[in-house]
């Protein structure tokens, strides 16, 4: 009551600030807070004469003073909260006071960022990152086979693999890139084309099949089929089936002659047959043959067959255009008239020839002619459309012509077109203009802020919604100069398209750390219950739980708590959950009954209120914030704090023990001393008063995520006080408080998105913009795709500044 | 044809075969090369993190009569071919105003003796590492300038170690301040990179066209400079300097003699066991210093801070949590038992150089192989006397067999030196290094 009081008019102030950006805001007094401390316990040592570390604090008299050095101010902050700073050996302030000056200084440089010059950063030249390099590929190309299966993990930072400045270049690297590069394009064109397959059968080992064909079907290489017959192997039609490549032209071949007693013309189909064709002949026709044809199956031709015997066979040919879902080619006898004597056509083989054009179907993409014009400038406008899509930015007249002065040489060695054409691609995808996602600046001095041009931007969003290059919609309209006026419809696009999932995979999973899962090894004789298939499960109902987020454009909030989740059996019977109701296991319900969850498929499941819903309580994030043995309210509390709230504890002072936990029921003589030493240190006491009591929040699930009452012989006490003297009962106590205190959820996950999306870590200057984007949220139910495209729009997305100076502190 | 080994890949087998006395030497070494070099220096870092439970490590005893420790037990049979050094210290491992982030700076500092600048992802360094040092050297004097090795990969998430970047604890190798080198954790890929993968015709042919592109590249790229700003130059300086290797690699291979590529087996994927992994790497290390495709390695057998859990030894908890010991005497004996789990797999690499013959001696007799951890007890996080082993004869320049103790604050990196030296580096400084070491050769 009392903290959502607190909560409330904080709140009500922030969101004058945001009003009146001006409005009355005084500069706290640097001089009549900050300065006493200032000499109490820091310039004893760090004055003027001879200061230790060669660091003096003497300096700093006025709030621009500290402004002006501000790294320098972050560390002594940083010092000043571990604890470390005043040294044990002299007098030290209460962690009250330390406290109180931390947040006054913070509000100091808070005051600062308001009222200074909008800087949006620079963000140094992004590397393609694993995954980003296989997608472009993807997309570029459209090859599938992963070419990044060789390359080195890239590093993490800021807790992203997409930084700029952490993802390097190494020699290892780059060779594995030139060979990526060679064997896409091997791939993707093929100088030297195959000859068309083609592929023959003779008639008696066609379908149906059977011994008799042989014994009484056939004369000489030919077999029979006769519209009067009673078996099918006798009617037909004859058919025999075929591997197609949907996208190639084909040309079939049969050889056949008839009997017939009376002078009437004798009829036969071709017929193509298979079960995912996409067009067929309607019943009523297919009912003219002779023989049962199965639906779908198109009749491509009907022939006559003039000749009488063997020696005056005909020889029929029909093409095959490109088809989806090709099986069978078939050789049917059409009924002869009602009344007439039945028919027997004789046929001899099979034969189909094709695909004709054997090219990949990347290189008839990708080397498509253009308009009717000479050589070269096919070659220039091919290599252009290649261009703009490799480099993400029209490429320009002199790289052109550079490039096709590379296609000429290779000619001029004799080699085909499609062989200069090849090494043009590969060079191009060797090329830095490929590899790094390039923001070319004519005044790459200046500290001026600059917006982004338009391909620029298309490249953000593209690489951040969908961590691939532009697609031709992006890039159209950046050509035409019409992104920036149209980025809502292109977000909601974008949202849409299945490529945006790796917003989850790539962003969510990140963000919560879930890639730990894959090498969090539990001991087996505690958790025997653990093994791949939870695994992959745990991970699973975390990616589908953020989609559905996604998807259903739904609050962020719903992230902390939610009444529903995904499970298939393995992860249901791991939390106790038989149904899609959320019925517990043994539990008698009356008012819902779910399907039973079975099998590997994933359902949703509605929760029930209690200990599950939200990320909090899935499996994956207990499991990656705990020891392999037990386990650890210290990370799980450290978890929530760091990902969750954003308000990472400083690290632990050097040389500290760590403090012994999750066992204060059990505390032992020794562990009680050990707590005991940690109290005394009041730098400990102080963080782990923060971290600790959400961690035993979190206590009724094991270290697998299990639900639990009982560790070991005694019973779980899921309750903690923070420090505020907060209570929090259980998950679903943690989960209320966090609602509560839902802005600094929210600035968390703003600050994090943010990170992922520009590539670079957050710096104070991004305080205004993060303050806009939270209130935007608040104002429009805290959707999801708010945050997405509050983003995207913010300053720091949409401009750069090209020099490493900031502009704010000349 | 198909090759055993392309057989045998298939099927997974990853068992080791008797390969080095079959193979014999791979380069015939002589007293009468044409540049009148004998057989030639080499040297390895090994790396093991979470410090050690240092009172089961250090020999109580100096000289040569040292005793052998229960952590050292396993290298018994190559007791007269490497020495313990005690006393050595990573000074720049210390926080030095940093704060936390022991781990993250003990791997950075342990072979550049330079302090990791604090960072969780912006503008990264530390300082070139001894390895690279001699890299840039010597390293043309063979395929492969240096091999960096490890059995686990860099973290795939969050921040690794008190507002360190992941690279610092996972990174040994500094091609420059700014530049970490990742390592290879995949052996077939280790393989590959030492052997190659195509067949030596089609080696040429793909070398002449990458020369093409190589070339169009750089030309094509040079309108980029003068349109960057200075930390997208940093990043463009990285690309060339790579291609630049790439095409001395290219020519240097037409230059140097043809390396016998060995018949030996390499399973398709990482080994899920790990002894099996570590001891393929190891493998492969001997292989390269066989085959003289290289001269310089570094091998991470797990990252800084790494809480990885042993259970294969008895030890279900996670490493990194047990070396806060507290003093408690079972977390003790688990750690004792995951020191004692590496340095059998040491004995495994060090037994393997000794095996092989070449010239007058062995392998192991002309190499140096530096094994250790840039933190001593993990509990303490201290970075002074750390718990360093120096195996190997260094071509007659090093005298093992011995436990040295050097004063207190003798910087590790003095020891670098010595080693550069020994591999006719001439250099002064590395880091914070204050000159060479004595007493390694007696």
């Amino acid at each position: 009551m009392h903290s959502t009081q607190k909560i409330l008019s904080l709140f009500a102030i922030l969101l004058c600030f945001e009003l009146h950006p001006s409005w009355g805001q005084e500069a706290p007094d640097f001089v009549a807070i900050g300065r006493p401390f200032l000499e109490k316990h820091c310039i004893g040592c760090h004055g003027s004469e001879e200061p230790k570390a060669e660091l003096s604090l003497n300096r700093f008299q006025d709030s621009m003073s500290l402004v002006r050095e501000r790294k320098l101010w972050e560390n002594v902050l940083k010092m000043t909260a571990s604890g470390e700073m005043p040294p044990e050996d002299h007098p030290r302030p209460t962690p009250a006071e330390s406290e109180a000056f931390i947040e006054h200084v913070h509000a100091l440089f808070d005051h600062a960022d308001r009222n200074a010059k909008p800087d949006p950063g620079r963000v140094t030249m992004r590397r393609l990152n694993r995954v980003e390099y296989r997608n472009t590929i993807r997309d570029l190309i459209g090859i599938d086979f992963d070419p990044t299966e060789d390359f080195p993990s890239d590093d993490i930072g800021h807790g992203f693999d997409n930084i700029g400045d952490v993802l390097t270049l190494s020699p290892v690297l780059m060779e594995r890139y030139l060979a990526a590069a060679e064997r896409i394009v091997e791939r993707a064109i093929m100088p030297e084309l195959p000859p068309t397959l083609k592929r023959h059968i003779s008639a008696r080992h066609t379908e149906p099949a059977s011994g008799d064909v042989e014994k009484k079907l056939m004369e000489g290489e030919f077999r029979r089929m006769t519209s009067d017959g009673t078996l099918p192997i006798e009617v037909g039609p004859i058919n025999t089936p075929y591997q197609w490549d949907s996208e190639g032209e084909y040309t079939f071949k049969t050889r056949a002659y008839a009997k017939s007693d009376e002078d009437q013309a004798v009829r036969i189909a071709i017929v193509v047959q298979g079960k995912g064709l996409t067009e067929s002949s309607s019943e009523e026709e297919l009912a003219q043959l002779v023989g049962k044809v199965r639906s779908p199956a198109k009749i491509l031709q009907i022939l006559e067959v003039s000749g009488r015997d063997s020696k005056s066979a005909n020889v029929f040919k029909v093409s095959l255009p490109a088809m989806e879902g090709r099986d069978r080619m078939m050789v049917a006898l059409m009924k002869p008239n009602e009344g007439s004597p039945p028919i027997q056509v004789y046929v001899d083989h099979l034969a189909l020839e094709g695909p004709m054009d054997t090219r990949p179907a990347s290189q008839r993409r990708l080397l498509a002619k253009v308009d009717p014009e000479g050589p070269s400038q096919q070659t220039a406008k091919i290599l252009e459309r290649f261009l703009l899509r490799a480099y993400r930015r029209p490429p320009t007249e002199t790289e052109l012509q550079r490039m096709m002065g590379l296609v000429e040489a290779t000619q001029a060695n004799g080699k085909n077109w499609e062989a200069g054409m090849q090494l043009a691609f590969q060079s191009a995808l060797s090329s830095p203009k490929f590899l790094f996602r390039v923001e070319l600046d004519d005044r790459p001095q200046s500290i001026v802020a600059r917006g982004l041009d338009e391909f620029q931007l298309a490249s953000r969003i593209s690489y951040f919604l969908w961590s691939s290059m532009p697609d031709d919609e992006l890039l159209a309209l950046a050509g035409s100069n019409e992104l920036s006026e149209n980025i809502d419809v292109q977000v909601r696009r974008m949202l849409k398209d299945s490529k945006s999932s790796s917003l989850v995979t790539q962003f969510a999973l990140q963000w919560l750390q879930i890639q730990r899962l894959a090498s969090y090894s539990p001991d087996p004789k505690l958790f025997p219950q653990f093994d791949e298939k939870l695994r992959g499960a745990m991970r699973k109902e975390t990616e589908l739980f953020f989609e559905s987020i996604l998807k259903e454009d739904r609050s962020i909030l719903d992230l902390i708590d939610a009444d529903y989740t995904f499970l298939n059996e393995t992860l249901a019977r791991h939390y106790g959950i038989v149904d899609t109701a959320g019925t517990r296991t043994g539990e008698k319900r009356e008012d819902k009954v779910g399907q039973r969850i079975r099998g590997d498929k994933f359902e949703r499941v509605t929760l029930q209120s209690g200990e599950r819903g939200g990320l909090l309580t899935q499996a994956s994030i207990l499991a990656v914030t705990s020891n392999p043995t037990r386990t650890s309210p210290v990370k799980r509390g450290r978890w929530v704090l760091e990902q969750i709230l954003g308000a990472p504890p400083p690290p632990p002072p050097p040389n500290a023990p760590l403090l012994e936990e999750g066992e204060q029921a059990k505390a032992t003589g020794t562990l009680k001393e050990r707590l005991e030493a940690h109290r005394k240190n009041p730098s400990c006491a102080n963080c782990h008063a923060k971290m600790d009591p959400i961690g035993f929040a979190l206590e009724n699930f094991d270290a697998v995520g299990a639900y639990r009452t009982k560790d070991g012989e005694f019973s779980i006490d899921a309750t903690g006080q923070l420090a505020d003297g907060t209570l929090l009962d259980g998950p679903t106590g943690l989960k209320k408080v966090i609602r509560e205190r839902k802005q600094q959820f929210e600035r968390c996950l703003v600050e994090k998105m943010l990170i992922y999306a520009l590539g670079r870590g957050i710096e104070y200057y991004d305080r205004p913009s993060i303050d806009r984007i939270v209130n935007r949220l608040a104002s429009q139910e805290d959707r999801i795709s708010v945050l997405v495209t509050e983003i995207i729009k913010s300053d720091p997305f949409r401009m750069r500044r090209a020099s490493d100076e900031t502009a704010s502190i000349k | 044809m198909v090759s055993r080994r392309t057989l045998l890949r298939g099927v997974g087998v990853s068992m080791a075969l008797p390969w080095l006395e079959a193979m014999g030497p791979a380069r015939a070494w002589s007293e009468h090369r044409a540049d009148g070099k004998s057989v030639p220096n080499r040297m390895a870092f090994l790396y093991v993190p979470n410090g050690k439970n240092m009172s089961e490590w250090t020999p109580t005893k100096e000289g040569a009569d040292f005793e052998l420790t229960s952590i050292l037990q396993p290298l018994e049979k190559v007791k007269d071919k490497f020495m313990i050094l005690s006393g050595l210290t990573a000074d720049k491992a210390r926080p030095h105003g940093d704060g936390g982030g022991d781990h993250a700076r003990a791997l950075s500092a342990f072979l550049t003796g330079s302090q990791a600048r604090k960072t969780d992802g912006t503008d990264i360094r530390a300082g070139i590492s001894v390895d690279q040092v001699a890299a840039s050297r010597i390293g043309d004097r063979t395929r492969l300038p240096s091999l960096e090795i490890g059995c686990e990969q860099g973290s795939m998430a969050g921040n690794c170690d008190s507002g360190y970047s992941c690279v610092y604890s996972s990174t040994m190798s500094w091609r420059s301040a700014t530049q970490p080198l990742p390592k290879e954790v995949n052996p077939k890929l280790v393989f590959e990179r030492l052997f190659g993968s195509a067949p030596d015709a089609q080696k040429a042919q793909r070398d002449a066209r990458r020369k093409s592109v190589l070339d169009f590249v750089r030309e094509d790229s040079k309108d980029l400079s003068g349109k960057l700003g200075q930390g997208d130059v940093r990043k463009l300086d990285e690309y060339f300097s790579s291609i630049r290797d790439i095409e001395l690699r290219i020519a240097r291979a037409e230059q140097l003699p043809p390396v016998r590529v060995p018949d030996y087996l390499v399973p398709a994927t990482v080994p899920a066991v790990y002894d099996e992994h570590i001891r393929l790497m190891c493998d492969l290390l001997v292989l390269s210093f066989q085959t003289d495709v290289t001269r310089v390695a570094t091998f991470v057998l797990a990252n800084e801070g790494s809480n990885k859990p042993y259970p294969f030894i008895e030890v279900p908890d996670g490493h990194h949590d047990l070396s806060h010991h507290g003093n408690d005497k079972e977390k003790l004996t688990k750690i004792k038992k995951i020191n004692t789990f590496h340095t059998t797999q040491l004995a495994y690499l060090l037994e393997k150089l000794s095996s092989v013959t070449e010239g007058e001696g062995t392998l192991l007799d002309h190499s140096m192989i530096a094994y250790g951890s840039g933190n001593s007890d993990g509990n303490a996080h201290n970075h002074d006397n750390l718990p360093i082993l120096l195996a190997g004869g260094g071509c007659g320049t090093l005298k093992p067999g011995r436990h040295v103790r050097y004063p207190k604050e003798t910087p590790l990196s003095n020891l670098w030196i010595s080693m550069l030296n020994r591999m006719e580096v001439d250099i002064e400084h590395l880091g914070d290094s204050t000159g060479g070491l004595a007493q390694l050769d007696g």
